[in-house]
């Protein structure tokens, strides 16, 4: 009985404690996990996109929408990721765009051009937007929010003191890895079953020609069709794998001479670990798939 | 006792002139209470709203008609700045900017496009319903919410900027998700939308059906009749999408929230050069500005209806006069009948002060709803 009271009251302790810490709401898990770095359990982070879905193309409800416009700090990563964020109300005094720091290096993807009514001819350009792929604008990023976490929740100047430094070191080391590992496949080129991996791919030297495969569906025969023209005429022979394909896709590709590996970019929450760790596992199994 | 009971039968007899007489009095007696009350009012309003609004960024022109389109959300407005110039505030780190865009208006009420941060900056609470959360929402003020009778889950069509406007933008249907509590300002005349909502309201963004599949080089050309929405719905606002550099989106002007004294001094000099298209102005020295020439031209106002107090008080001497006069038979008679000088002159007493009695309430009364209604007859007033 007691141990039931005792269990009742820290339940109860832990819920009112989350509901007075402030709340750091996000748009995607890397930003998720860099706030959790940054905020410690001084801060409550607020990532609503439910587990499978892609953050990127996630819509809110409207009661997501009311929560986030409640967050301390809205954590944005910019470059034209998640566009529901420009097309809600937002409170700007409480948003961190954290990739502007860096908005001249974005690398533009592919435009249309069209015209209707007096508006004439225009285009809709896009960016890429998986920013944090190049891990030293990652931590430009952690900069980004580090600093608007402190100059909304001016009590965790302490905590980011310490916090901040440990996070852009382990993203420097994250970085070190890449370069080191990833220095064999330059001048390769990687085939990638969506165009997720431009900023990896410019940051670490990469050449990767992307199809538009959706994760973890299998690709049907004309996308396989797809894979082996694409794959003769780059003379590619691995592939990376945006989330774990079904069984058996993997052993096809292979018959078909092309080695996989499956590089998740983390736009939500792994299964498990972290962002650290699940990079460093994806970075070493893209590294080692090239020598098998 | 007597005097009263004849004086007010007398009175009765004549009403129409008693009511004549006591309505002039009245007016005579209320109207340089209720000119100071509305002045007062003003007075207060225009300075507690200004002393709240530290400073305004906008066109560079006429001050007045910045800080009174921006803080006041009046008929006049300086010219449209673009959004960079909310962004540079931004980017300096020395204040919050609050945009705002009062071009359109819907029902005779102003659309405010603005951002979350003027809830909170004007300390606005919701009265019912919820805070706009996706475009083509708005929030109504507590006065426009009563006046059109409409609330959460109802919508109004916002207008274009004038009759002329025939070929300009398309009127957005904006659903209403909340309704404010009343603050006696501007706001209860206003309704809020997203800034961006009013970009969509001016045509610069804009959601329509797929354009048909671009040719070999990537061109797409639509039929010149694509249909455009004019609703925002969960099923199409995907398509929403804006069209040019976000640093060239118009806006009225940007409220400016200095984070501390020594920024605000310091955005201040940043715009004090005259080349400088846009000018960072304080509301509350314009305001004073605009005051104490009200008070002066109050002043000559409280000359003037003391003379036209005075004539109509001549006047009202001169008709008790005649009538008076008229009656010279009737106090013969009843000075045959007996009655002293001084009953009559007790006579003319009485009736004097019951028509002053009378007239004294209902100036007091008038003054009293006036006073009652002084916010929103100020907030009205100042609308305009």
């Amino acid at each position: 009985m007691l141990k039931r009271l005792c269990l009742a009251a820290a339940l109860a302790a832990s819920a009112a404690s989350a509901q007075d810490r402030p709340v750091v709401a996000t748009v995607n898990y890397p930003l998720a996990w860099m706030a959790e770095r940054l905020g410690g359990g001084a801060v409550e982070v607020l990532f609503p996109v439910p587990v499978g879905q892609d953050p990127s193309l996630w819509r809110p409800g409207l009661s997501d929408i009311a929560a986030i416009q409640q967050a301390a700090v809205i954590a944005l990563n910019g470059a034209g990721y998640a566009p529901w964020t420009a097309r809600s109300s937002l409170p700007r005094s409480r948003i961190v765009d954290t990739s502007v720091g860096f908005s001249d290096a974005y690398i533009a993807t592919q435009s249309v051009t069209h015209s209707h009514g007096a508006d004439g001819e225009h285009s809709h350009e896009g960016t890429a937007s998986y920013t944090w792929l190049d891990f030293a604008q990652a931590a430009q990023q952690s900069e980004a929010l580090a600093t608007m976490m402190e100059r909304r929740i001016p009590e965790l100047a302490d905590t980011l003191a310490d916090t901040l430094p440990a996070l852009q070191s382990d993203l420097a080391a994250l970085d070190a890895q890449a370069r080191s590992e990833l220095a064999g496949l330059k001048g390769q080129t990687i085939l990638a079953t969506h165009p997720r991996y431009q900023y990896l791919a410019r940051a670490y030297g990469l050449e990767i020609a992307a199809l538009e495969w959706e994760a973890g569906a299998m690709p049907t025969d004309a996308q396989w069709t797809e894979l082996s023209e694409l794959s003769e005429a780059k003379g590619a022979t691995l592939l990376l794998w945006e989330a774990a394909p079904p069984a058996g896709a993997i052993d096809r590709a292979q018959e078909m001479g092309i080695a996989s590996t499956v590089f998740a970019p983390l736009a939500n929450r792994p299964a498990e670990g972290d962002f650290l760790s699940a990079m460093r596992a994806a970075i070493t199994s893209l590294a080692e798939a090239t020598q098998r | 006792m007597n005097a009263l009971f004849l004086a007010f039968a007398h009175l009765r007899w004549t009403w129409a002139r008693s009511l004549v007489l006591i309505l002039v009095g009245a007016l005579i007696l209320a109207v340089p209470m209720v000119t100071q009350t509305l002045l007062r009012g003003s007075e207060d309003a225009l300075t507690r709203r200004a002393e709240a609004t530290p400073l305004v960024l906008g066109a560079r022109g006429s001050q007045l008609d910045l800080v009174m389109g921006a803080v006041y959300f009046s008929e006049d407005r300086a010219q449209p700045i673009t959004r960079a110039a909310e962004d540079a505030v931004w980017d300096s780190g020395l204040g919050l900017p609050i945009p705002l865009n009062t071009a359109f208006q819907t029902n005779g009420a102003r659309i405010v496009g603005t951002s979350l941060d003027y809830f909170d900056f004007r300390g606005l609470t919701l009265a019912e319903g919820r805070q706009m959360a996706i475009l083509g929402e708005a929030v109504l003020g507590a006065d426009v919410a009563q006046r059109l009778a409409l609330g959460p889950g109802d919508t109004v069509v916002s207008a274009p900027e004038n009759l002329f406007d025939l070929d300009g933008v398309y009127p957005l249907e904006l659903q209403i998700t909340g309704v404010l509590e009343p603050t006696g300002t501007p706001d209860d005349e206003a309704v809020f939308t997203d800034v961006k909502t009013a970009w969509v309201i001016a045509g610069i963004g804009h959601g329509h059906d797929d354009v048909v599949t671009a040719d070999a080089d990537g061109n797409v050309t639509a039929n010149a009749a694509i249909t455009e929405f004019q609703r925002i719905t969960p099923e199409n606002i995907d398509s929403f999408h804006f069209h040019g550099a976000a640093g060239g989106y118009p806006l009225s002007a940007v409220i400016v929230a200095p984070y501390d004294t020594r920024s605000g001094t310091i955005l201040r000099g940043r715009y004090l050069d005259p080349e400088n298209p846009v000018q960072l102005t304080d509301p509350s020295e314009v305001i004073a500005g605009l005051v104490d020439r009200i008070f002066r031209i109050a002043a000559l106002l409280d000359a003037v209806t003391v003379i036209i107090g005075i004539a109509a008080l001549g006047a009202i001497g001169l008709s008790l006069f005649l009538a008076w006069s008229l009656r010279a038979p009737e106090m013969q008679t009843a000075r045959r009948l007996g009655a002293g000088r001084f009953t009559i002159l007790r006579l003319a007493t009485a009736e004097i002060a019951i028509l002053l009695s009378c007239a004294m309430v209902l100036a007091a009364g008038i003054v009293l709803v006036v006073n009652a209604n002084g916010d929103q007859l100020v907030a009205w007033l100042l609308a305009f």
